[in-house]
């Protein structure tokens, strides 16, 4: 259903180009759950905005993002705004500040509804009362005419999801719809996406950069590093069998209840530096089983099931 | 809402009268007083004159008589400069002048300074970002009395197309250059405050959030982004209103116009007690009265001030 073919965004600045996302291709079928794992500055929100043509004015893109065989990137606004929550809607990642302070609930709701269907009144209201019962926001109906600070902030990203939910997209990019939040209501809100997802059967992509909430999400997970993808499996692949050195640093990063020894493991080193990539593998820097050829050659992606980039041969790796 | 308008009322009374009483005996600090000249009256006309207008009382009988008069008749008594004439008629007389041109002066900085601004945000450093800037800065450092007589210069002298001077009534081509010359730095403040603000709103995650709805640009301008960029321009427009409604000097003198501001002056150099006290009286009512309507509009923009007021 979407397609991204080679996407490479990069952003015009003072000091040269910063090259956010390179070459990353992968697909979404109808009624999958993609995750898209990378630290901060991998170019994974990146993603997400390009494909509803929300990028900054510097920025340029190149590749291709079929949308049910129609370049989402060559659209003009116009066009793109109809797909825009209708088809495809998106999730940020904060909803203390991704919510308009000066409208009411219900306003910010039944925009989209009067954009898209042409719905007003009451028609419109017992969508968004719908909606936000999908989420269970308790006793939604006497709070339609409630601002957002007058919501916590796990009821707020609520009402973001049933925002993204009006119009029953085929799509859901949800931006880290989590990490604002506190742990306990990270479940919930997991569970409520996961719960939304059986129900209204739209695909989902979740960004993140804890491989923890994607464990039991999502079927399939492509790790991005440096705006580039660096292994692409089966979720469950990715925990049982990690073949690329990044991939086995982030789970060794994640906190495991049942280890003994507490402390967490990191990786050392910073991210590269995207107004001059590396010419070789993004990470050779950081990885430990680094040898000559990573720092020259880009390690292309193999085909197949479970993609790797990595030079190095899976047996070989620490 | 209400209850909170009739709270702040309230406050204006021990306000106001501590500002009478640190007025009135400001005024009798400076040197001087209102009968005195460089050829000094004769003891006899002097204590006359003294006591004609209650002078020779007790400073604290003359506050107390002064209040009472405001209280029960709103007298605020003779003027002590020109013979027969009250406070009364002075402000009757002049206020309508300065509020008509400060009020189309208001009208021009808004009307003209946030479509500017607005502009200069939507084409964000590109030419007429440029040129509105400019346009700006240009404006913002001409002085009403500098820009004035530039007026006069072209618009009168050059080209005849208005008069120079005078009030006539308030006829709207005696009001147009008064109006223009008070308002154009203003106008070249609100032009750059709507600008910044608006730009800042421009980068919010809500509005980023409106366009991923699908809303065409126009929408979220004016749905979602130029109520709350318009704030800082509302609590700036409050006191700059009552500046200009109360008359500038300048514009009153260069221009004839007969406004209010004329008084203030000639009452600060004759030692008009009462003239000054009323027109001081009259400025704070103002200001408090706009202050309260800035934040009652600010309630109605910001749920989170509304919710403050309860």
């Amino acid at each position: 259903m979407l397609s991204v073919q080679d996407l490479s965004i990069r952003f015009r600045t003072p000091d040269g180009y910063v090259h956010a996302v390179n070459d990353v291709s992968f697909d979404i079928a109808a009624g999958q759950k993609l995750a898209i794992v990378g630290e901060s500055g991998s170019g994974k929100s990146q993603i997400a905005l390009s494909i509803l043509g929300l990028l900054a004015k510097n920025a340029e893109t190149r590749g291709r993002i079929l949308f049910e065989n129609q370049n989402l990137l060559d659209m003009p606004t116009s066009r793109i705004n109809k797909v825009r929550s209708k088809e495809i809607s998106i999730i940020f990642q904060d909803p203390m500040s991704s919510l308009n302070p000066y409208m009411t609930v219900e306003r910010q709701l039944n925009e989209v509804l009067e954009l898209h269907e042409g719905l007003r009144g009451r028609a419109a209201r017992a969508r968004v009362l719908e909606a936000l019962d999908a989420v269970q926001i308790p006793d939604a109906k006497n709070r339609l005419k409630s601002y957002p600070h007058e919501f916590s902030g796990g009821m707020r990203q609520r009402i973001v999801i049933a925002m993204a939910l009006l119009c029953r997209p085929k799509l859901i990019l949800a931006d880290e719809p989590t990490t604002a939040l506190d742990v306990t209501v990270q479940a919930q809100i997991m569970r409520l996406l996961d719960d939304i997802q059986k129900e209204y059967g739209s695909s989902i992509m979740l960004i993140t950069h804890d491989l923890g909430v994607v464990a039991g999400f999502c079927e399939e997970t492509l790790v991005l590093y440096g705006g580039r993808v660096m292994e692409r499996a089966e979720t469950r692949a990715i925990f049982n069998a990690p073949s690329h050195p990044y991939t086995r640093g982030l789970l060794r990063a994640v906190p495991n209840i049942h280890a003994q020894d507490a402390r967490l493991q990191s990786i050392p080193g910073q991210p590269p530096n995207q107004l001059h990539p590396p010419e070789g593998c993004p990470f050779a820097d950081r990885c430990s089983d680094s040898r000559d050829p990573c720092f020259n050659n880009l390690p292309p992606l193999d085909a197949g099931r479970h993609q790797r980039a990595c030079l190095r041969p899976v047996e070989e790796l620490s | 809402m209400l209850n909170y308008s009739l709270r702040r009322m309230m406050a204006v009374i021990p306000t106001l009268f501590i500002l009478i009483v640190i007025c009135f005996f400001l005024m009798r600090l400076a040197p001087g007083g209102p009968f005195t000249s460089e050829r000094p009256l004769p003891p006899a006309v002097m204590k006359n004159v003294l006591e004609r207008y209650g002078l020779d009382e007790p400073l604290y009988v003359q506050l107390w008589t002064y209040i009472k008069n405001i209280l029960f008749h709103f007298d605020f008594g003779p003027s002590f400069s020109q013979k027969d004439r009250t406070v009364n008629d002075l402000i009757a007389q002049g206020f309508p002048v300065t509020l008509t041109y400060g009020f189309f002066s208001a009208v021009f900085v808004l009307v003209l300074g946030i479509p500017l601004g607005v502009v200069a945000a939507l084409r964000h450093n590109s030419f007429w970002d440029y040129v509105m800037t400019g346009l700006a800065i240009f404006s913002q450092i001409f002085p009403n009395f500098v820009l004035a007589p530039i007026m006069v210069l072209l618009f009168t002298l050059s080209w005849g197309l208005l008069p120079g001077g005078g009030w006539n009534g308030g006829q709207w081509p005696y009001v147009i250059m008064p109006a223009v010359a008070l308002g154009t730095s203003y106008m070249a403040s609100v032009a750059r405050l709507t600008r910044g603000s608006l730009l800042e709103t421009l980068s919010a995650p809500y509005i980023r959030t409106a366009r991923a709805k699908g809303l065409p640009e126009r929408t979220v301008l004016w749905r979602h982004a130029l109520k709350p960029s318009l704030l800082p321009v509302i609590s700036y427009m409050g006191p700059v209103f009552v500046y200009m409604i109360t008359g500038s000097v300048f514009i009153d003198v260069f221009f004839s116009t007969g406004g209010i501001g004329q008084n203030f002056i000639d009452a600060a150099y004759t030692r008009d007690y009462s003239v000054i006290l009323g027109l001081a009286i009259l400025y704070s009512v103002l200001t408090f009265a706009l202050t309260l309507m800035v934040d009652l509009v600010y309630a109605w923009i910001d749920p989170k001030v509304r919710s403050g007021l309860k």
